[in-house]
């Protein structure tokens, strides 16, 4: 792979600073509809150029990849708003793809890790878009306590956070674990990194939970999430436990 | 038909999660009946299971997934599964009034249960996929459980900080499993384990020894789950869930260090320094844990420093080889502990009509720490002080095994033992009660009492749990130091310990400038405990400058 065609790739596996491109596009998108189109295509398109291209990836730029999630986790802990939260953690999970691109891994694979990373994150930007239909923003620690007065909304979103922040039986949790274990017998450093930045999306994740569910409940009445809604997120969330759970076993 | 009881024993409670979130319209509040119901049988298959692993029943495993969902039934998984199984039970009984009266009671009872379920797989987990996802999910579930009431910021603040000390620990679990996966080539812990008995340090990593490494980065992960030094500050702060979490939090999920340590006791036999690693936080913990409890005055917060104390005794007793004698400690400490969460309520509202505390000898001085004047003939008093315990120890455990004496381990314990018994007759001693010799034949009974019992029950888990005495003694050897340091350890700590009380009676007995001196430094040190040590400052300052950094980075890139 030239390096020229190497950017190319950094620039939709966002690799720091060419990741502000992509950062850029999405936060400029204000349709809820078009960042999820954004977020599901963005990696693929990085994929097959990488697969066209089909040459050995250097080790520097593996500890650039690293490098970027880990700036991009790190940065995500202190945001509020949901979409520059959506798009840094989108950044910082598709920096790790670089890390099972391995020449090894088929692409078919490779594009269903991406599909994992981004599906969440895709069902979170409609969230978001659900979140600014109803307060005008999406945006932690400003209405909060919508546990209580939108449960069916808050339920899917605590659902959805939990997929984006790799927990075990959505996929992510089947990639952050393919990660590790391929870099664990040969940098225990770059596998410690990965681990950190798996906290980081943790607790970034956390942090916005607790700012949007958390709290006394609001006086004034809005409407929650309707049932259609909620079995169509949930169908997607179910889709990917049983995909999840099925990856772990091919670990 | 025994590998269909093994999967029940955690599929039951699932069952039960699913179909209260299922029917919970349908079924309103009955979910609470029906989650216990299943709990009763769950925790009945689960007391099956271990009836025929203590007949001497071969452990049986099934698969359910290809290369991972392997669920154990050996002598360990059978009997905290029990353990697991019973307290549950317990708290959902005692939640179907508790909780009546909050929101989402289907909720809480549904979280229940899959956290039912995720400890039962965790303890009955035959590889490392299974422990870790099972492992992972306990963070997650306890976190939701402890931030039950959704309307409490601060509840979820502390429920926060155990879900990132957990993953603290959860990050160093699955990379001790990524090593062992890739040194071993399978998930699964009965063939890494064969393969490290036939083969022991036959990997290396990083300059270490694969057992050493993965060794460590294990104890850290039971170090982030049983509130050792450090990673404890979670701890005691979590009061403001539901008590029923508490009780279970305290009884059962705190105990998976513990757990951890035994399941892994093959890896921990062939490490060289890491049961030393083991001992040192252990008992660091347990110091600091009691001297913190001894301070607080919310019975709560006592309770969560005491169950820290206990936990690093636990974690001690492993460091010193003896590995069973730490799941009978957790499963005494469990009920116990269960116990006096469940009771803490009634408690305090009985203490609030009348403190029923009796304005006698015992009262004045252990509440208003008024020392007797009334001493008995001090030499005899400071013999028995010494002795008496001494004979207790050494008899009850030559009852048991003669060769106990020749293992290390064995006298740390031995030595723990005698200090607590000479400590409380000390104690009996300065209280000046009305009849003294009445109240040391008491308590030097019901210490006979005590030691011969857990002298007794011990030996029976460790007859129970490693029936190859060979593994047992292995354990205590690489728990062993070099003869001549571990001498001077015992005659240092033993003129330490008498000094300290020689002092103490020679203090109390004149009065002066000394006494002054020591009563200023006894408020100083009294100050950094009531801090908790700073730690929670240092904590909360740690993390306002990471968020403070990470703000400034998005400031200085514009958020792109």
């Amino acid at each position: 792979m030239t390096e020229g065609l190497l950017l190319l790739v950094g620039l939709f596996l966002p690799l720091f600073p060419l990741s502000m491109v992509f950062n850029e596009v999405f936060q400029r998108i204000r349709v809820a509809n078009l960042r999820v189109v954004l977020l599901l295509i963005w990696p693929q398109i990085g994929l097959v150029i990488a697969h066209t291209a089909s040459v050995e990836i250097p080790d520097w730029v593996i500890f650039w990849a690293l490098g970027s999630a880990l700036l991009y986790a790190f940065r995500a802990l202190a945001l509020r708003e949901v979409g520059i939260w959506t798009s840094f953690i989108a950044t910082s999970t598709w920096a790790i793809l670089w890390l099972l691109m391995d020449g090894q891994t088929d692409f078919s694979k490779m594009a269903l890790y991406a599909l994992a990373l981004s599906a969440p994150l895709a069902l979170l930007a409609l969230l978001s878009g659900e979140l600014e239909k109803r307060f005008g923003a999406a945006y932690t620690g400003l209405y909060g306590g919508l546990a209580l007065s939108l449960p069916r909304l808050s339920g899917v979103l605590v659902f959805v956070v939990l997929a984006i922040v790799a927990t075990p039986f959505f996929p992510g949790f089947s990639v952050m674990m393919a990660a590790i274990i391929g870099l664990s017998p040969h940098s225990f450093f770059a596998a410690v990194t990965v681990a950190v930045i798996w906290l980081l999306w943790s607790w970034a994740g956390a942090r916005l939970l607790q700012g949007i569910i958390v709290g006394p409940v609001q006086d004034e009445v809005k409407t929650d999430l309707s049932l259609n809604g909620t079995w169509v997120y949930s169908l997607i969330l179910i889709l990917l436990v049983i995909s999840g759970t099925y990856s772990i076993g091919n670990l | 038909m025994e590998q269909l009881l093994i999967i029940l024993v955690p599929a039951l409670p699932l069952l039960a999660a699913l179909i209260n979130h299922l029917a919970y319209g349908q079924l309103g509040q009955r979910v609470a009946k029906l989650s216990v119901t299943f709990a009763v049988f769950s925790f009945v298959i689960a007391a099956v299971l271990l009836a025929q692993a203590m007949s001497g029943n071969d452990a049986n495993q099934v698969a359910i997934g290809g290369t991972w969902g392997i669920l154990l039934a050996d002598p360990l998984s059978t009997l905290m599964g029990l353990l697991i199984a019973g307290i549950s039970l317990i708290v959902r009984m005692y939640s179907v009034r508790y909780m009546i009266e909050e929101r989402g009671y289907g909720r809480f009872f549904m979280l229940l249960d899959l956290m039912t379920a995720s400890l039962l797989i965790m303890v009955a987990a035959g590889d490392l996929l299974t422990l870790i996802v099972a492992w992972h999910l306990v963070g997650v579930l306890l976190y939701f459980l402890l931030g039950f009431d959704s309307s409490s910021k601060t509840a979820y603040r502390y429920a926060f900080w155990t879900l990132i000390t957990y993953r603290i620990g959860d990050i160093a679990l699955v990379l001790a499993a990524a090593l062992l996966f890739h040194a071993f080539g399978t998930w699964t812990l009965a063939d890494i384990f064969a393969q490290i008995t036939e083969n022991p340090g036959a990997h290396e990593y990083f300059g270490f020894a694969l057992e050493e490494l993965v060794g460590i980065l294990l104890a850290i992960a039971a170090f982030a789950r049983s509130a050792q030094f450090f990673l404890h500050t979670w701890l005691p702060y979590t009061m403001d869930g539901p008590t029923p979490v508490s009780a279970l939090m305290h009884a059962g999920i705190v105990n998976a260090g513990g757990f951890l340590i035994n399941r892994f006791a093959t890896v921990f036999i062939h490490t060289d320094s890491v049961m030393h690693l083991l001992f040192v936080v252990g008992l660091v913990t347990a110091i600091i844990g009691s001297v913190l409890m001894l301070t607080q005055n919310d019975i709560k917060k006592a309770l969560g420093y005491s169950t820290m104390g206990q936990m690093g005794f636990m974690i001690m007793e492993c460091g010193v080889g003896a590995f069973s004698l730490a799941i009978y400690h957790l499963i005494a400490h469990g009920l116990f502990k269960g116990t006096l969460f469940l009771s803490a309520g009634t408690v305090i509202n009985e203490a609030r009509k009348n403190d029923g505390a009796p304005k006698d000898g015992l009262y004045t001085f252990v509440v208003e720490h008024r020392i007797a004047k009334r001493y008995q003939p001090w030499l005899l008093m400071a013999g028995i002080t010494l002795i008496v315990p001494i004979i207790i120890l050494i008899f009850s455990h030559w009852l048991v095994a003669q060769d106990f004496f020749q293992k290390q381990g064995a006298i740390v314990l031995l030595f723990f033992g005698w200090v607590t018994g000479a400590q409380l007759l000390f104690t009996t001693y300065r209280m000046g009660a009305q009849n003294v010799w009445r109240l040391v034949g008491v308590i030097v009974l019901s210490f006979a009492i005590i030691v011969l019992g857990y002298a007794l029950i011990s030996h029976a888990f460790d007859s129970f749990l490693y029936p190859d005495p060979e593994f047992s003694s292995q354990m205590y050897i690489a728990a062993g130091i070099d003869v001549f340091w571990f001498d001077v350890l015992v005659v240092f700590t033993t003129v330490v310990i008498v000094g300290g009380w020689l002092w103490k009676y020679y203090s109390e007995q004149n009065d002066g400038p000394t006494q002054e001196r020591i009563g200023q430094l006894w408020t100083s040190f009294y100050a950094l405990v009531s801090r908790e040590f700073y730690m929670i400052d240092i904590y909360a300052r740690l993390t306002r400058m990471l968020l403070k950094a990470s703000s400034r980075l998005n400031i200085l890139l514009r958020w792109r």
